[in-house]
């Protein structure tokens, strides 16, 4: 990742989830980066759990790694909470949040 | 997150697919050492109080700033998921070889193998305090060495498995 989008990583995290959450969707789940993880497996872990495209979960990858967190997914509570069950499953470090 | 890619241990790691099915060469060393670790992961799931880092490590909080909401997400998640992780581990076990041998992983297999090998890592790699994304050399004289050793070993078995499983 371009080294100058690191210290914007704020604002960018801020804008992240209105991509992905609209009003009536309004949690998204979050995974942070840990130095165990590797790139590899979490990229696979994002294309099995979510059905993303490799070009995609690669992308999601490098912004947990790069800015330490990534939105991956948005919807209901309850589906945000399978979500991070399914992810601690995988060994990911995931939380659920309100896209407040 | 940690790259895989290169550690100076990954000659002793050979995939090589038979009839189109990845399958892993084991040798009788490997195969031990892998049997072993199972042995452990298995132990600690069921005995491992509820501070120990690698515990918390394998079972995060499901909400950062809502105590609240985290234990109250704990209580419902956290012994279903020990219980798959006690059973993946498990069934991988049984398929270990005994002595030399190929381990076949089709699809199934592999995908539980590589969440087994992450679980390894991820208590070794806790226990070990790692912390950061690129691989150290190891200091032989470290006490550790050994541990280091294995848990570099772990890294390139998963990372090789994860490249044969997205293939």
């Amino acid at each position: 990742m371009p080294e100058t989008l690191t210290p914007q990583s704020e604002e960018l995290l801020e804008q992240e989830p209105d991509q992905l959450a609209s009003a009536d969707r309004p949690w998204v789940t979050i995974v942070w980066n840990d130095p165990i993880n590797l790139m590899s497996y979490v990229t696979h872990v994002f294309m099995t759990v979510f059905g993303y495209p490799k070009a995609k979960a690669e992308k999601l990858m490098l912004d947990v790694h790069h800015r330490g967190r990534a939105v991956v997914s948005s919807g209901t509570r309850e589906r945000m909470e399978l979500d991070v069950t399914t992810l601690h499953g995988y060994g990911l470090w995931a939380t659920a949040r309100h896209d407040s | 997150m940690g790259d895989g890619s290169a550690r100076q241990l990954s000659d002793l790691v050979k995939f090589r697919r038979r009839r189109g099915v990845p399958e892993l060469q084991l040798d009788e060393m490997e195969t031990a050492l892998l049997g072993s670790l199972l042995d452990d992961l298995l132990d600690a799931l069921g005995t491992l109080p509820e501070d120990d880092p690698v515990r918390q490590r394998w079972f995060p909080d499901g909400y950062r700033d809502d105590v609240e909401a985290a234990a109250e997400f704990r209580a419902l998640t956290e012994a279903g998921l020990r219980d798959d992780k006690a059973a993946r581990t498990e069934r991988c076990r049984a398929e270990l070889p005994t002595g030399s041998g190929e381990l076949p992983l089709p699809a199934e297999a592999a995908e539980r193998w590589l969440t087994v090998l992450n679980d390894l890592r991820l208590a070794l790699g806790t226990r070990l305090g790692v912390t950061q994304d690129e691989p150290t050399d190891i200091d032989p004289a470290d006490p550790r060495a050994q541990s280091w050793v294995i848990y570099y070993w772990l890294t390139t078995l998963q990372d090789g498995l994860v490249q044969t499983a997205m293939r």
